[in-house]
């Protein structure tokens, strides 16, 4: 009995969760022309004129393109930089390395906020105000913290003796870097790549702050001046628009569930 | 910069004398892997970071500054907006660790060990695979007053429920946080599964034979077992609470008026729309300050619990 409650209650709760999934998806694909309120069926077919009306007035294919260099751009450098960091303070003998610790990984404790009004007057005199060059470096920077946390967690496992048989072999720091802990690490770099390009694909904040023109607007930002400045074009272009916007980071997360997770346990 | 190298060298001057087995010193190469990261960190985040804390003690409206030392905070105290801010603040914090974490906790309990598990929590974590503003697009279709849900409820002969949800305070905020919620079960009960499975079987055996059964097998025997990866979950939703701005943002920027702001959105409002730099840095710290404090408190707690 108490059973069978319980497996209502729960198929109950899962329904209710993709009933707003549904509606978007049904809404989505309604001609834009046809829409007077919201749909419970699919009536009119109109899902890829919706996404063209929201490509062509909104820019929203440029602004995918955006993201997609910045997300992949800065979280290459992300994991390139925190992986050479984690090896200094894991690995050479550096003098006091939980202060570098602290130092680097303080970036990831303290709320964006308190970046983004001097980062924007920085940007304006340095003109690196709306550039896509501009964009990477912040996004770069912002995710070396956690990326350097993953990545020095996973080094501080690596095994000693292999360490300790590639200095033998009088191989430099860097051959060392290249040839044995970068290998060994590979895990941990692939969920700190993975993490820190769904962490840039989904940022709104910097986007609006540090960014204006199409040109270099990321996708959240222009996502967020089709929900504004275009709610005009009315809700199945902005649905539409939106649902092509998550096919990314759907796709990533479902294929790389384990290695989310997995990370993220990590963390104390 | 300068102040920077010079920290370096002064570091690699006074490193340990290599360990035997190694003649290379590291001086160069400990610059070169060492200094991206700090550089990048230092000049993107800690600088502005301290910048920030330097600028609420002015007022400063992005063309002339004075010195007012600590104005902004005591105006800030008897100011009814942030007041407001800090409540809503409250209410997303007490919200997001109330809903997603028990959801989260009991849809994973609820699903480990049943045949039709996976299709139920497919369900629940594909919204968690969507963004921060497609999540708030999709609500801001479902919310609004000529939107999904009071035309579901009309539908259903419930018109007498239909209302302007986000335009009364405080429902704008709850039903923002329902919309949370639904984005962020899927999260915190991926989690809770990770530490179920972890259990071992037969810690829930003994459970049994000792005839512990339903409630209390999951009291007594599951709950403390789920510790640890509950620390990892209430933490996270902790912070991410704290610092709720996207879906705000893109729901109801704020308002109507400022009535639905949290901490981070009258720190961007201030400082963006309004131009009052040093009022807007002075929100910004005491939104850090809470951060911190709130994280440093729990897991210190937690950590010495365990």
């Amino acid at each position: 009995m108490a059973r069978r409650v319980r497996d209502v209650l729960l198929i109950g709760m899962a329904l209710l969760w993709l009933i707003p999934t549904y509606l978007v998806i049904v809404n989505a694909s309604t001609a834009a022309a046809d829409y007077a309120g919201p749909r419970w069926w699919f009536s009119s077919w109109g899902f890829f004129d919706n996404l063209a009306t929201a490509f062509e007035t909104a820019d929203i294919g440029r602004a995918m393109w955006n993201s997609l260099l910045y997300s992949t751009g800065a979280a290459l450098i992300a994991v390139f930089v925190a992986a050479l960091a984690s090896f200094a303070v894991v690995i050479m003998p550096v003098k006091r390395p939980a202060m570098w610790f602290w130092a680097i990984y303080t970036g990831t404790l303290l709320p964006l906020q308190v970046f983004l009004s001097p980062l924007f007057n920085g940007y304006a005199n340095t003109t690196l105000y709306d550039t896509q060059y501009g964009m990477l470096l912040i996004y770069a920077a912002i995710a070396i913290p956690f990326a350097f946390f993953v990545i020095r967690n996973y080094m501080t496992t690596a095994p000693r003796e292999m360490m300790e048989a590639a200095q033998l072999d009088g191989a430099s720091w860097i051959a060392m870097f290249v040839r044995v802990h970068l290998p060994l690490a590979r895990g941990a770099l692939l969920a700190a790549f993975l993490f820190q390009f769904l962490a840039t694909w989904n940022d709104l904040l910097f986007g609006i702050t540090l960014s204006t023109s199409p040109n270099v607007r990321p996708l959240m930002a222009a996502l967020a001046e089709l929900n504004g400045q275009y709610a005009g074009l009315g809700p199945p272009v902005i649905l539409a628009a939106g649902l092509v916007a998550s096919v990314p980071t759907v796709v990533l997360f479902l294929s790389f569930q384990r290695f989310f997770v997995n990370a993220l346990r990590l963390t104390p | 910069m300068t102040a920077l190298n010079e920290r370096d060298s002064a570091l690699t001057r006074r490193t340990k004398p290599a360990r035997p087995g190694q003649s290379r010193r590291p001086h160069g190469s400990l610059l070169l892997f060492l200094f991206p990261a700090v550089a990048l960190v230092g000049v993107l985040l800690i600088l502005p970071f301290l910048f920030t804390i330097y600028r609420s003690f002015f007022r400063d409206n992005g063309f002339s500054r004075s010195w007012v030392g600590l104005e902004n905070y005591t105006t800030l105290l008897t100011d009814d907006i942030f007041v407001r801010s800090v409540l809503n603040t409250g209410m997303w914090t007490a919200g997001t660790l109330l809903l997603p974490v028990l959801l989260g906790l009991l849809i994973a309990v609820g699903t480990n060990s049943v045949r039709w598990g996976p299709i139920a929590r497919f369900a629940i974590v594909l919204p968690y695979a969507l963004s921060g503003a497609v999540t708030a697009l999709l609500w801001n279709f479902m919310l609004q007053t000529d939107g999904a849900t009071n035309a579901l409820l009309s539908a259903l002969g419930l018109s007498a429920l239909e209302r302007p949800w986000l335009l009364e305070w405080p429902m704008n905020t709850i039903v923002m946080i329902i919309a949370t919620t639904w984005q962020a079960t899927g999260a915190s009960m991926i989690l809770f599964l990770v530490g179920l499975q972890a259990i071992p079987a037969e810690t829930i055996e003994a459970g049994r034979v000792d005839g512990a059964g339903g409630f209390r097998l999951f009291r007594s025997i599951v709950l403390p077992q789920l510790r640890p990866i509950s620390v990892v979950v209430v933490g996270i939703s902790l912070v991410n609470s704290l610092k709720t701005f996207d879906i705000v943002w893109l729901l109801t920027r704020g308002g109507p008026g400022t009535s639905s702001e949290t901490l981070a959105l009258t720190m961007y409002r201030q400082t963006f729309t309004l131009s009052r730099y040093g009022y807007g840095a002075a929100v910004a710290v005491i939104l850090t300050v809470i951060v911190l404090v709130a994280s440093w408190t729990y897991l210190r707690r937690q950590l010495r619990a365990n």
